[in-house]
């Protein structure tokens, strides 16, 4: 009955904390609008009898909600993906950065903004490189693919490569694009559209729904690949399931955001500290800390300076100096 | 169920494992015992399926094991590790419960059926109390005994262990055995472990298999075909067979 009543808490403090923080961060930025005139302009296409100004309804609509929004979905997905993969790779230090999936991702979709234009979209290309990456380091990793030195050995090369090409790119465009690509790639929300939300969600939600459904599953992948295949599970394919997923949701984001690194090692972490290694927990509550914590950062970037700071830059700045307090306090025992 | 193998080839480099013929019978605890590297836990890994063998060489109840594929196999045989290794601190329930793998579909979540079951593998190996608890807080002794109730929730009729008994003291060797013991007599399991203590090996089987790098030295009945002779083969070693209350102890020859 206890651990009933826990259950039912945790979900809905899951459901209700990006939300929460979602309204909140609504009256952030720099044009200071009140919490109760967030609340009026959320209500006022539903109520013909309140009035709201027009430039508030517009900052409200076409700028803060969507970049809330693409926060709260990029920060999900990266979260469940890390999740997901650190429980395939049967490792807490997995992440997409480490395994040169964003690295690829990003490749790709620098490629198809700078030279495909139009025609190819983003999402695709982020994908597609995002495949190449990951599958390149799976298959240079061989069968000591639960090794893991050479695992992080082969993604830093992977990640090396795709860099390279990426400076390449960088080296081709022309000048004006290179601007919004360095400006993309840092990782950044500000440009933020509904279009974004439009092409790039549903392929993240796609992602992040087919994960929280494997949700159970990811316990037992995370056994010993002998053990795996003694408890009837076809490991390859329902690896590659899970890879294809964590990429597909990963590589949308990148598309949109480039690399918000961290994020993915971070709170999947910080889940399974507060509610142990259980994927039936830890997937869906990594979706929901993860948005939350992406809306927070994101809250943060434009606040705490005169300027923006790219939340690629931040999540990394932050990221980094928490991921090795958590190396330090865990030692070698994982959560 | 009956197990039959017929014509089992497996190489690995500078390994061959070769089992012209063998069959182990139904509700029988069976040993397989050899000195290190002959190919006991190999043998072992190819009955469960974990290495992949050709078809019509090793048939459960008339049923090709290479036509079992998966989650199918898995309801048939289970297979228990040396070792309990999650990188994960799981807890104890949530890790029987992995038993059930092969009976829900990948999308779906364990039911309270799965958990019931989980539930009553604990309380038969006599861990009802752990189910909370986290795994990596268990000695290495009950580490073996849960390893032993995800294969019950399992419920395969077939079980395989490998080595379990090694690195426990005399008692948890004793406690696992009598359960291993236990499992063939009342739930009709057919059961084959590899060990390393051939009294124990003596003492709690109906059939011992006798490896040496990877062939097939003597098998049957422990009283049928143990000898000093057969010892000395295995091992290289002079052993010394010593009855006594009907149990027999191994000692070194002095010569």
């Amino acid at each position: 009955m206890k651990t009933k009543l826990r259950a039912r808490l945790i979900i809905w403090l899951a459901i209700l904390l990006p939300l929460f923080l979602l309204f909140f961060s609504l009256s952030l930025g720099t044009y200071p609008i009140s919490l109760s005139q967030v609340l009026k302009t959320i209500a006022a296409p539903f109520f013909s009898s309140l009035e709201v100004p027009q430039s508030l309804s517009a900052i409200i609509f076409h700028i803060r909600l969507p970049r809330l929004l693409l926060a709260l979905l990029i920060g999900a997905s990266l979260s469940v993906s890390g999740a997901s993969l650190q429980a395939i790779f049967k490792n807490p230090l997995i992440n997409e950065y480490i395994l040169g999936l964003s690295s690829g991702a990003a490749f790709g979709a620098a490629l198809s903004l700078v030279f495909l234009g139009q025609n190819f979209p983003p999402q695709l290309a982020a994908f597609i490189f995002g495949v190449l990456a990951v599958g390149g380091v799976l298959i240079i990793a061989g069968q000591s693919e639960t090794h893991l030195i050479t695992l992080i050995l082969t993604g830093v090369i992977m990640t090396a490569f795709f860099s390279a090409l990426l400076s390449l790119v960088e080296f081709f465009a022309s000048p004006y694009a290179l601007q919004s690509l360095f400006f993309w790639l840092m990782g950044n929300l500000s440009l933020a559209t509904w279009k974004d939300i439009l092409l790039a969600g549903p392929l993240m939600v796609l992602g992040v729904v087919i994960l929280t459904l494997l949700r159970w599953r990811m316990n037992v992948l995370s056994m010993g690949d002998e053990q795996v295949k003694a408890l009837g599970i076809n490991l390859r394919r329902e690896k590659i399931i899970v890879i294809l997923a964590a990429t597909l949701a990963t590589a949308a984001a990148t598309s949109v955001a480039g690399i918000i690194g961290w994020v993915g090692l971070i709170v999947p972490h910080l889940v399974r500290m507060a509610i142990g290694p259980d994927n039936r927990w830890v997937i869906p509550l990594s979706a929901s800390v993860g948005g939350g914590f992406l809306i927070l950062a994101d809250d943060l970037t434009r606040t705490i300076a005169a300027f923006e700071i790219p939340i690629g830059i931040f999540t990394s700045l932050v990221g980094i100096p928490l991921f090795i307090v958590l190396l330090k306090k865990t030692q070698r025992v994982w959560l | 169920m009956k197990i039959k193998i017929k014509e089992l080839n497996f190489n690995y480099p500078n390994f061959y494992l070769h089992v012209p013929e063998l069959t182990f019978e139904k509700a029988q605890v069976a040993s397989i015992v050899g000195p290190n590297g002959a190919g006991k836990t190999t043998l072992l890994k190819c009955l469960s399926g974990i290495f992949t063998l050709p078809p019509q060489t090793v048939w459960i109840n008339g049923l090709d094991l290479a036509s079992l594929k998966g989650a199918k196999r898995a309801r048939l045989i289970s297979y228990v590790p040396q070792e309990l290794s999650s990188i994960f601190n799981y807890t104890v329930l949530d890790f029987v419960l992995m038993g059930r793998a092969a009976f829900l579909n990948p999308l779906s979540l364990p039911s309270q059926t799965d958990r019931k079951l989980a539930h009553e593998a604990l309380a038969y190996i006599g861990m009802a109390d752990y189910a909370q608890g986290s795994l990596f807080e268990l000695s290495s002794g009950e580490r073996r005994l849960v390893l032993i109730a995800r294969a019950l929730a399992q419920q395969a009729q077939i079980l395989y262990l490998d080595e379990p008994t090694t690195f426990l003291d005399p008692k948890h060797e004793i406690e696992v055995l009598d359960l291993i013991k236990k499992l063939s007599r009342d739930k009709g399991k057919t059961i084959i472990i590899t060990l390393h203590n051939l009294e124990m090996a003596l003492e709690y089987s109906d059939f011992i298999v006798f490896l040496k790098q990877g062939q097939v030295v003597a098998a049957g009945e422990p009283i049928q075909i143990l000898n000093e002779s057969l010892l000395e083969k295995v091992y290289d070693l002079k052993i010394q067979i010593v009855d006594w209350n009907g149990k027999k102890f191994l000692v070194k020859k002095n010569i």
